[in-house]
């Protein structure tokens, strides 16, 4: 291992994160691969989408540089997440901050290598954002300790590991279209306003069981299209 | 309760949107690790997460990046690229990975072509000027290094497959001006891809579209990745 990457080997870029035989069909052959140190590669490991692990045990070590690849992976989403529920660009910055260093702060928790990094981190951006807007509203009473709950790392622990996938991306908006007028109302009213059926029962004028048929109902047809394991 | 009649619940519950009892009940179950309850709210947990899948994605303003770094960096204002190095060094080799890469050069093949992509790449990426942008899903992910002066390095995953008889170029898109074609390339067959266009760029947004081989003069298809600079 050099100290200092020395530019001058061929131009092989790592592009897997998974061993395989080198085959006849590469277009280069690797040569000094010990001096092969590239930032490309930095990338391409980023992008292989199979260092959650890494990343989380970088995190553990607080090296900066794994927040900015955090940030790089999930702060697109994160933002995107949160500014769909405040719906105010400037705060939706505040709360992806609070967001990022909250991850930061508790990656102490998390287990590497069983926990899935990404959706622990959206958890948090959303619940952020839900909490937000409920103190504004001084609708629900705040509750941290619900919060925590629900953020706590354990709850991440051997989660399906695509459930961020691209696939995921496609099929999600599928099953949403899916959903009827209704079952549609609810989902989003809980998901980016944080309504409880109570309230929305109230937001929609409807007996609290029709409300909690339809959500029933929505969660049925995601989970059928999501081919995830029904809990309800 | 039990966690029979809480299972209707465990969503509500993941969404932050369960009322008492069934809310302190669920969070009771789960504090004594319960065997039903913690894989159903984690499966719950992991619908919910979908769902941000399908909020409308936005990108978020470049200084938030450094907002967000400036909170963990030692040094305020250090650049973050100096952060890579020290950890390829370390890590690189620690993780056993393997290699590959095509670059398909937009100039004339040198002798050595390996050689020279690295060079030129390396110039690229080591180019003080150099601007950076990442892109991510739906389409792909990956990142563009743009020199001004030197070219365009690219970088993806998770790129779509093509039918046969198509490629992917690549498009600067000048300021208030048509795209520009910056040649072509193909994904390898894990869907990822690296490729450098050499010459001055000016640029305020780079693309990608998917084109018939050989390539377009202007972009025939929507662009699959518009990323702004
Ligand atoms: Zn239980």
């Amino acid at each position: 291992m050099h100290a200092a990457p020395a530019f001058s080997p061929p131009l092989v870029l790592v592009l897997t994160s998974h061993p395989y035989p080198f085959s006849s069909q590469q277009r280069y052959h690797l040569q000094s691969a010990d001096r092969m140190i590239l930032p490309a590669l930095i990338l391409a490991l980023e992008l292989s989408g199979e260092h959650d692990e890494e990343l989380a045990l970088r995190l553990r070590r607080k090296e900066p540089q794994a927040m900015a690849d955090l940030y790089d992976r999930f702060g697109r989403l994160a933002y995107s997440v949160i500014l769909a529920v405040v719906r105010d660009a400037s705060l939706a910055e505040d709360l992806v901050q609070e967001t990022f260093l909250r991850v930061w702060n508790r990656a102490h928790a998390f287990e590497p290598g069983r926990g899935a990094l990404g959706p622990w981190l959206l958890t948090i951006a959303r619940n952020r954002a839900i909490d937000h807007i409920r103190s504004v509203g001084s609708r629900m009473q705040r509750n941290s300790s619900e919060f925590d709950a629900r953020e706590h790392p354990s709850l991440f622990v051997d989660m399906e590991r695509d459930v961020l996938n691209n696939d995921h991306a496609r099929i999600i908006r599928l099953a949403m279209a899916k959903l009827n007028e209704n079952q549609r109302k609810v989902i989003e009213l809980a998901y980016y306003e944080g309504l409880s059926q109570t309230e929305m029962a109230d937001r929609m004028d409807q007996p609290l069981g029709t409300i909690k048929t339809w959500v029933r109902g929505a969660l049925k047809v995601l989970r059928a299209e999501l081919g995830q394991e029904a809990a309800a | 309760m039990n966690c029979e009649e809480l299972r209707s619940d465990y969503a509500a519950w993941a969404m932050g949107t369960a009322e008492d009892p069934e809310r302190s009940e669920i969070t009771a179950h789960l504090e004594r690790d319960c065997d039903v309850c913690v894989p159903g709210v984690r499966s719950a947990l992991a619908t919910v997460t979908s769902m941000s899948l399908a909020v409308r994605q936005v990108d978020p303003p470049r200084r938030l990046r450094k907002r967000i770094l400036a909170l963990v960096m030692p040094e305020p204002g250090k650049s973050w690229f100096s952060f890579w190095l020290p950890w390829a060094v370390s890590a690189a080799f620690a993780l056993a990975l393997l290699i590959v890469v095509i670059p398909r050069a937009a100039t004339p093949p040198a002798a050595h072509p390996g050689e020279t992509a690295y060079k030129e790449v390396i110039d690229i990426l080591n180019d003080p000027l150099t601007k950076d942008a990442a892109f991510g899903e739906p389409a792909a992910r990956g990142r563009f290094f743009v020199s001004p002066s030197k070219g365009v390095v690219f970088i993806a995953a998770h790129l779509p497959t093509l039918d046969p008889g198509r490629t992917f170029e690549m498009w600067v898109i000048p300021d208030g001006g048509k795209p520009i074609p910056a040649g072509t390339f193909h994904a390898l067959p894990d869907s990822t891809a690296v490729y450098f266009h050499q010459g001055p760029v000016s640029a305020a947004a780079m693309a990608i579209s998917v084109e018939p081989d050989g390539g377009s003069p202007q972009p025939t298809t929507t662009p699959i990745i518009v990323t702004k600079l």
